[in-house]
């Protein structure tokens, strides 16, 4: 390596993505269910209690479209689209009993957090587990931001932060793919020139600082703006989605939030797609 | 020649004529391959080597090396005709600074420094420029013109893509490279001509700073704005991306090299000291006699204590290679001085020496500059400093142009210092067409300013 390599090194290191502060705003949510009258209502209740429809923040419109107004899906996206809303309220087996098997989110779901560009706030299915449904009626007081690449992912943040209450918590975790990580580990293991235990530790100390430092400017920012939240850091090597499982039990988590579009990509993000389908009993913002 | 070979012949029958001619043709072929070795493929090391070895063995041959024991503080000792023949001063200057730097660098000092400025330039690109500019400047003088270079050298490149503003890329770089020619005027160990001659020229620390510092303050200025005009590094002009740049440079943290924050003050200080060390080592009882390679040699011992296990490592970064080269270097111009060969050159360049003060002074800086332009200036340096000394009463103007000449002329192309090597080789880093020719377009009207400045300073002030 050559002392202008090390330089540059040292310089791009010291170059750190900043949280920019932009609030994230809720003004015409969208609670799109397949329920009919009362139990649609209901339903709209419980998601206003983290949308803060119910009083909490301003809300200007929160529209309701029920189970009779449409039959198709692309039926929905019709409605969807004269709506114009900014975030839709759904949950997972929307038109569907894919839900009794907890394999899909269902055709519905899964087609709209992928052609459609606002937010998705997925709820486990109303019929399923009461504890669940009763946990989520309880209101969203520990949020959970996850990814595998939270340093600069300003968006993730801000959308979480918003869904988190005064006097909550957040949780930013950014798990590193360990599979990856050692596949890549094994490549250097092979190649003579490289010193592979220090190449090891300074990956690993690298991929990790850099989560770190964009949660220490989150937590900056937070602090600069008063905002009375909490924030906890989860920054290691996992095995996605059982940790991200393991994280999300162990931090009795109200609601999940992640990325759910790659750029360039058409289906569901691959890790995002996994996580939905697996943590069937805890909300999820799908962004 | 023939006249000069005549002389020489007639003052020194010893050595023949033919075998100076035949000495003369091999410090040629030295100085060619080594101001090919990026076409030889070779490290200066080896090329100097190759030529030493080849000078000892015909030296030794034509009988012109004073084998025996020499004579050290009374003592008869028995050395190999070579250990003498190298300048001991200059190398341990030379292994104990950059291993200084090198670990001071390790505390993260310098890289603080160069992102503080960053920030309190707020992104603005002639801010940047001037900061980056007089960063150089002060670098190349405290440190070296290399290590100098590469370190903002390498920030300009990370900067300049963060700011969205790599166009102006080459023109930062090829300011930087001239200005490390600039700065590394300013200090007796700043460059290694400047060590070499003024240790030749006994011109002490504090001495060699007052004389060389308004020099090199106004060739800055006018090199940095001349970079903004033929590079059209221009301040921002709307509030709008001044705030964007600002916000830009803000994700740069200063404290992000920081291992430890104890370990980041003793270096600041130890730095300090160093400076303030070498700059009264002429005046320091008991110093004073151990010489600046041991200052040098001290602090680097001091600073490696904190990474007293991996030591190793350190020593693994020097750069052997330069280190290799100087020690081949005296060796070769130490059986040239045996040969006659330096002494038919002083003779050579008495038409410019011997001339009114004046003209020799502009003369020899030309010539200088000219010369240290095409192959390394640091052979140059040693030649020219062993003829000076030879003679007797040398006016101080001609001390100082070779001086200027030396270190200048490097700015005239791409090969003509390390430090300009850097630039370009960053320059190619980021994919940015510059070739042998374009850099001299480039540079020659900076270079051409440096060196009226410089002719026009000696004559003025010496």
């Amino acid at each position: 390596m050559t002392r202008i390599d090390q330089f540059e090194s040292v310089f791009k290191s010291a170059d750190k993505p900043l949280f920019r502060y932009e609030p994230f705003s809720v003004g015409t949510p969208l609670v799109l269910t397949d329920l009919d009258d009362e139990a649609a209502e209901s339903f709209a209740v419980l998601s206003g209690k983290y949308t803060g429809a119910g009083g909490s923040r301003e809300v200007s419109d929160q529209r309701v479209i029920k189970g009779a107004d449409f039959a198709t899906i692309e039926e929905c996206l019709d409605l969807i689209a004269g709506e114009k809303p900014d975030l839709i309220c759904t949950y997972r087996g929307l038109h569907s009993d894919c839900w009794r098997w907890g394999q899909s989110l269902g055709s519905y779901v899964e087609v709209l957090t992928q052609t459609v560009k606002v937010p998705v706030l997925v709820f486990p299915h109303p019929a399923s587990a009461a504890e669940t449904i009763a946990a989520a009626e309880a209101g969203c007081r520990h949020v959970m931001a996850m990814t595998d690449h939270l340093a600069g992912d300003s968006r993730l943040v801000n959308a979480a932060l918003f869904f988190t209450p005064a006097q909550g918590t957040l949780h930013l975790t950014n798990l590193e793919d360990q599979q990856v990580f050692e596949r890549y580990m094994e490549a250097i293991d092979k190649i003579p020139s490289i010193d592979s235990a220090a190449a090891r530790d300074s990956v690993l100390a690298q991929i990790l600082k850099e989560a770190r430092d964009y949660i220490k400017s989150c937590r900056a920012v937070v602090e600069e703006q008063a905002l009375d939240v909490e924030i906890q850091e989860t920054v290691e090597l996992g095995l996605h989605v059982a940790d991200y499982k393991r994280l999300a039990a162990a931090r009795d988590v109200d609601l999940l939030v992640m990325n759910t579009r790659d750029s360039g990509q058409l289906a569901m993000h691959g890790l995002a797609y996994e996580l939905a389908v697996e943590l069937n009993d805890i909300p999820l913002l799908l962004l | 020649m023939s006249f000069y070979l005549g002389w020489i012949s007639e003052a020194h029958p010893a050595v023949p004529a033919w075998v100076t001619l035949l000495f003369v043709s091999i410090l040629t072929a030295m100085i060619l391959c080594l101001a090919f070795e990026e076409k030889l493929h070779a490290k200066k090391s080896v090329i100097a080597g190759l030529f030493a070895i080849l000078c000892l063995l015909l030296g030794a041959v034509f009988g012109l090396l004073p084998f025996g024991p020499i004579s050290v503080g009374g003592h008869e000792i028995n050395l190999p005709v070579y250990i003498p023949a190298i300048d001991w001063g200059v190398i341990a200057i030379i292994l104990g600074s950059s291993l200084f730097v090198d670990v001071t660098s390790r505390t993260g000092l310098f890289t603080w420094i160069a992102i503080r400025l960053t920030k309190a330039s707020g992104g603005d690109p002639l801010k940047l420029l001037v900061f980056y500019g007089l960063m150089t400047v002060v670098f190349s003088a405290v440190l070296n013109n290399v290590t100098a270079m590469i370190i903002v050298g390498s920030l300009s490149g990370v900067s300049l893509k963060k700011l969205q503003q790599e166009d102006k890329l080459l023109g930062f770089l090829l300011v930087e490279g001239l200005l490390t020619n600039i700065g590394g005027l300013l200090t007796l160990v700043s460059s290694v001509p400047n060590i070499i001659v003024g240790n030749a020229a006994g011109i002490a620390f504090i001495d060699f700073f007052l004389k060389s510092s308004a020099y090199v303050l106004v060739a800055t200025i006018v090199t940095i704005a001349l970079g903004s005009r033929l590079f059209g590094i221009h301040r921002l002009s709307s509030d709008e991306e001044r705030e964007q740049a600002r916000e830009l440079v803000a994700g740069f943290d200063e404290n992000d090299g920081i291992e430890s924050r104890f370990f980041f003050w003793f270096g600041a200080m130890m730095t300090g000291l160093f400076i303030l060390t070498i700059a009264s080592t002429s005046v320091l009882p008991y110093i004073r006699d151990l010489g600046m390679g041991f200052v040098a040699l001290s602090f680097a011992g001091i600073m490696l204590v904190r990474y007293k296990a991996v030591a190793d490592k350190f020593y693994e970064a020097i750069d052997w290679d330069l280190l290799g080269f100087f020690a081949a270097l005296f060796v070769v111009i130490n059986v040239m001085e045996h040969a006659l060969v330096l002494q038919l050159i002083g003779t050579g360049l008495s038409t410019i020496i011997d001339a009114p003060s004046d003209i020799a002074a502009a003369g020899l800086l030309a010539v200088s500059a000219i010369f240290s332009s095409v192959t390394d200036n640091i052979p140059l340096a040693a030649m020219l400093a062993k003829i000076l000394q030879a003679r007797e009463h040398v006016p101080e103007q001609l001390w100082w142009s070779v001086i200027f000449g030396a270190n200048l002329g490097g700015n005239l192309t791409p090969i003509g210092s390390a430090s300009t090597l850097v630039a370009v080789t960053i320059i190619h880093k980021y994919k940015i067409k510059l070739s042998f020719a374009g850099f001299i377009r480039k540079a020659l009207p900076y270079a051409l300013v440096h060196i009226a400045l410089a002719i026009i300073y000696v004559l003025l002030f010496f």
